[in-house]
């Protein structure tokens, strides 16, 4: 008993290493820090979309709407009202729990396939918003926008520190009780209903959750490009959330992050090779779904319960 | 506003509507069969437009004689295309949970409009103009295209095509029991697997002959698998999904309403839409014409 408290864990291990290869990544040039940060920013949303995915059990195919809700808040109120980056950020936190309360209300009532056509048809609404109204930029979006201390490589600190954070408040989220009646939700609805969970409440919670940390995601990720596009609510890219998910390994709190970085990078590679790249990502998730359905993550962590 | 404008619109808006029938019925009758919601339905709907003007431009050069075997051909070319997508990879997922159905089709969506931008170019294609040797009528001001109205009839012939086939005959009733309970069909004697083939057969045909029928209005492009699904997923949730009735409903409240908002409210041409769709569902969740949704344990 002495000694597990005193050793070290091999995960311990992996995440200090990861976490000082993160700090150094600005040393590798430019292109590179703007590939990791939009690797973190990625998998910060698809960890919280896997809050709501592989802990309350609810797919959705929408959630890039809450990436776009975070983005565009912030855009117009920097761009707009003339707001300084924390308060645009506050506000960009607000209005993504705020969607995430009005759309989860309504899509909660629903699971499954249904629940995830609904998200996505969500989606799509928004991304119309989007498009056609002349104060969010219409379809060329909002651009233009100054980066934080002008550098990139501060910023990359930025978006390190705050996607660190989140994922810290995620993962302490999973292990809290609240997280247990995600999972209790998701194992079985009719059960928890009988110790007592209000189900409906339990999703919706899981639902705000996730579209804050989405919208965390997006309003960083608007600063990293210095501007928005319409397109960043498409639910293609909600689908690219889903597809990192289940790259990295949906029952692991750290399966998102790994697939985002997996995902990032391997588009980086596709994207300079050939001009049609997505073909390529199309073949590896229909070779994901039927070889390696666990990902990467999961089969990992097996194969070392199996040594 | 103008009376004139709002029926020529109305009448356009059913012409899309006839379009989204064809689509949203095929995608709304595999889900109703074999509870399988196919992300690449609209994939299908676009290779229907491609290998329409394959035939139609570059094998007939424009005849109307290439559009008839265009009509002929296609459909079942799209319909076996969906039938070998079931059988050698959508199949496999069965026992698995639904989110790897719906990422594995997903897949398929990126890897056809790639196909398609290989094969035919990433530029739209417009269709030589079948009203050309169809003529048109003149109303008022407004030119009702011939090609307009056989669209709009081909909508309805199929409704009462697919009611007909679903009422009145044999593999019909089959096909409806094996939603109702696959299980206790297939204990009755009957090969469900390929109840599933027939299902994605019909259901990839229809897209098809969507595609086909669009490629004229709308010319040929690689994102216009996307652009008819999203809809199409608009169009049954608000008619219920699984059932063709309500696939007609919702076309023809989703084609009117996107008609009319781009004749009035261009800015809201999207938005109408999935507004309607959010009332209902507030209003009947399951949709205009779905069965009470029971959540399996």
């Amino acid at each position: 008993m002495q000694s597990e408290s005193e050793e070290v864990s091999f995960e311990q291990i992996a995440i200090a290493v990861g976490i000082i290869l993160l700090a150094l990544v600005p040393l590798a040039g430019r292109h590179m820090t703007h590939l990791v940060a939009s690797a973190l920013l990625l998998s910060l949303a698809a960890t919280s979309f896997n809050l709501l995915f592989g802990y309350t059990g609810l797919l959705s195919f929408g959630h890039a709407l809450f990436w776009g809700v975070g983005g565009y808040t912030l855009a117009v109120m920097m761009s707009r009202f003339g707001l300084g980056y924390v308060e645009s950020f506050v506000m960009a936190v607000i209005m993504s729990a705020v969607f995430g309360a009005v759309i989860g209300f309504l899509c909660v009532r629903h699971t499954r396939i249904y629940f995830a056509i609904l998200t996505l048809a969500f989606g799509q609404m928004f991304y119309g918003v989007a498009v056609k109204w002349d104060f969010l930029g219409g379809s060329d979006g909002i651009y233009g926008l100054p980066r934080p201390f002008n550098t990139l490589e501060l910023y990359y600190y930025v978006i390190l520190a705050i996607t660190l954070a989140s994922l810290f408040i995620l993962y302490k989220i999973t292990r809290s009780s609240l997280g247990l009646s995600f999972m209790a939700v998701r194992d079985n609805a009719f059960r928890a209903k009988f110790i007592g969970l209000d189900v409906s409440r339990v999703r919706l919670t899981s639902f705000i959750i996730s579209s804050i940390f989405s919208g965390v995601a997006g309003a960083l990720y608007v600063l990293l490009e210095t501007a928005i596009s319409p397109e960043t609510m498409l639910w293609t890219h909600s689908a690219e959330f889903v597809f990192v998910t289940l790259l990295g390994g949906p029952r692991v709190f750290l399966g998102p992050l790994v697939g985002g970085f997996i995902y990032s990078f391997l588009a980086d590679v596709a994207m300079s090779a050939t001009e049609y790249w997505l073909l390529v990502i199309g073949v590896v998730l229909v070779a994901i779904v039927l070889f390696f359905p666990h990902g990467v993550l999961g089969y990992f962590l097996k194969w070392r319960e199996k040594r | 506003m103008d009376p004139g404008l709002i029926l020529v619109q109305t009448f356009n808006g059913l012409v899309y509507s006839s379009i989204l029938f064809l689509v949203s019925s095929g995608l709304t009758l595999i889900y109703g069969i074999m509870r399988v919601l196919n992300l690449a339905h609209g994939s299908l709907y676009m290779v229907g437009a491609y290998l329409g003007i394959t035939v139609v431009l570059y094998l007939m050069s424009g005849t109307p004689l290439g559009y008839l075997l265009a009509f002929l051909a296609v459909p079942p070319l799209t319909g076996l295309l969906g039938a070998a997508l079931e059988r050698g990879l959508i199949r496999r997922t069965y026992e698995m949970g639904e989110e790897y159905q719906l990422l594995l089709t997903f897949g398929l969506i990126l890897i056809f409009d790639d196909l398609v931008k290989m094969i035919w170019g990433p530029a739209y294609i417009n269709f030589p103009d079948p009203n050309a040797f169809l003529g048109g009528f003149r109303f008022g001001e407004y030119k009702i295209p011939v090609y307009h109205i056989l669209l709009i009839a081909l909508g309805f012939s199929v409704f009462l095509v697919l009611w007909a086939f679903f009422s009145k005959t044999f593999t019909g009733k089959v096909m409806r029991a094996a939603a109702q309970d696959s299980e206790v069909v297939e204990a009755m004697g009957v090969d469900v697997s390929k109840i599933f083939v027939y299902s994605f057969f019909l259901g990839s045909l229809l897209s098809g002959l969507g595609g086909i029928s669009a490629g004229p209005l709308y010319t040929a492009s690689p994102g216009m698998g996307t652009d008819i699904i999203v809809y199409s997923f608009a169009v049954i949730v608000i008619g219920g999904m699984g059932s063709v009735p309500g696939a007609l409903a919702g076309s023809l409240i989703v084609g009117v309403f996107r008609s009319l908002a781009i004749a009035f409210y261009p800015q809201m041409e999207i938005v109408v839409v999935f507004v309607i769709m959010a009332l209902v569902l507030l209003v009947k969740p399951t949709g205009l014409f779905g069965a009470p949704e029971f959540e399996r344990r």
